[in-house]
């Protein structure tokens, strides 16, 4: 059994990833700030499923975290680690407070960077193989208005994608990042109709982009025949960014 | 503790063999990445390893440079006072 620790798993992508991994028979453990019914859910559904209460952004908490994670997996060695909490606030960069940026980036960005250390660091001293995914976002490539710090955040993420791919490739192990389109979770309900309609119209696919649209890719990452693909970010938007 | 010295050298040797290389004679003058078969992975490795079995940390408040095996055993024993 192959373990694979993923961030925000409560909700939206992360809930998908969760259920998508499980039904794949891996051994999945995910954190939140908050429990809820899915995760309750889960937990009597799947012996294999394990959640933690996490605030990711916080260093001693995700070493916490990686650790009593990896002593509840017991056998299922570490095999993967997706970042995919993340959380997205509007609004113009002129007039957006600075306590905001803080938060935003140490929960995307800085919160990423500790959970790819502490999984490296599990990588190196077990001798293993291993695979880490970023979920980034188009806006980090694009940039959108209203989401610069949203926007900094994604693009950094790429670039630690691509650096610890360099860093570790040797080591068999592989960095890649997911950038999705508009997706339609809790994240983008805040969107206007207006502005959704305006997405779907610029989409040659012409719709938002569903969860089940991203786990397949997450899946084929995890697995043997991804072993060679690293350091990339791939896109998965309807051809929105073409 | 076990013997800091005797510690460090034995897993830098476990390392430089599970690589499957000829581990040479590890003196306290031996630089790590110039006169032995290592890479920054490998002395990353030997760091987390070190920490693991010592629960140690020398570089908890920032990076300190070594080169030597002399330099890392100071550094683990300075964490350990
Ligand atoms: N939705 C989109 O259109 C879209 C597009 C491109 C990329 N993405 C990216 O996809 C990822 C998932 O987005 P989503 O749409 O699924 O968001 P979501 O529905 O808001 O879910 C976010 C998840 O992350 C958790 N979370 C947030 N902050 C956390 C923290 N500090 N510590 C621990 N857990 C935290 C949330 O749980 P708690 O709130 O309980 O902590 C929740 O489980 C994000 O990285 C996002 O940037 C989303």
């Amino acid at each position: 059994m192959k373990h694979v620790i993923v961030t925000g798993g409560s909700k939206g992508l992360g809930l998908a990833i969760v259920k998508y991994l499980l039904s794949e028979n891996y051994t999945v453990s995910t954190c939140s700030r908050e429990r809820n019914s899915a995760i309750d859910e889960l937990l009597s559904q799947y012996s294999t499923f394990q959640w933690f209460q996490v605030e990711i952004g916080n260093a001693e908490q995700t070493a916490e975290f990686v650790r009593k994670a990896c002593t509840w997996a017991n056998e299922a060695k570490l095999w993967g680690v997706i970042n995919n909490a993340g959380i997205a606030k509007e609004g113009i960069l002129a007039t957006f407070p600075n306590i905001e940026t803080d938060s935003l980036l140490q929960i995307n960005l800085h919160g990423a960077i500790y959970l790819a250390r502490e999984a490296l660091r599990i990588f190196l001293s077990q001798n293993s193989a291993g695979r880490i995914i970023n979920i980034s976002s188009i806006i980090g490539s694009r940039g959108y208005t209203g989401l610069a710090a949203y926007s900094a955040s994604k693009a950094g993420l790429d670039g630690l994608t691509r650096a610890l791919a360099r860093e570790n490739g040797r080591r068999n192990i592989t960095v890649n990042s997911i950038a999705p389109g508009y997706l339609d979770t809790e994240m983008s309900s805040t969107l206007s109709d207006k502005k959704r309609e305006q997405i779907i119209r610029r989409t040659p696919m012409h719709r938002l982009g569903h969860v089940d649209d991203i786990t397949p890719l997450v899946g084929f990452l995890l697995s043997d025949g991804a072993s060679f693909i690293t350091g990339q970010t791939i896109t998965i938007d309807g051809g929105i960014t073409n | 503790m076990k013997n800091l010295k005797n510690l460090i050298i034995e897993k830098t040797r476990k390392i430089i063999t599970e690589k499957g290389v000829d581990c040479p004679t590890i003196t306290l003058n031996s630089e790590f990445l110039n006169d032995l078969p290592m890479d920054s992975l490998d002395l990353a490795t030997l760091i987390v390893s070190l920490e693991i079995s010592t629960g140690l940390d020398p570089f908890r408040d920032g990076f300190k440079t070594f080169h030597t095996v002399d330099e890392l055993i100071n550094l683990y024993t300075e964490a350990n006072s």
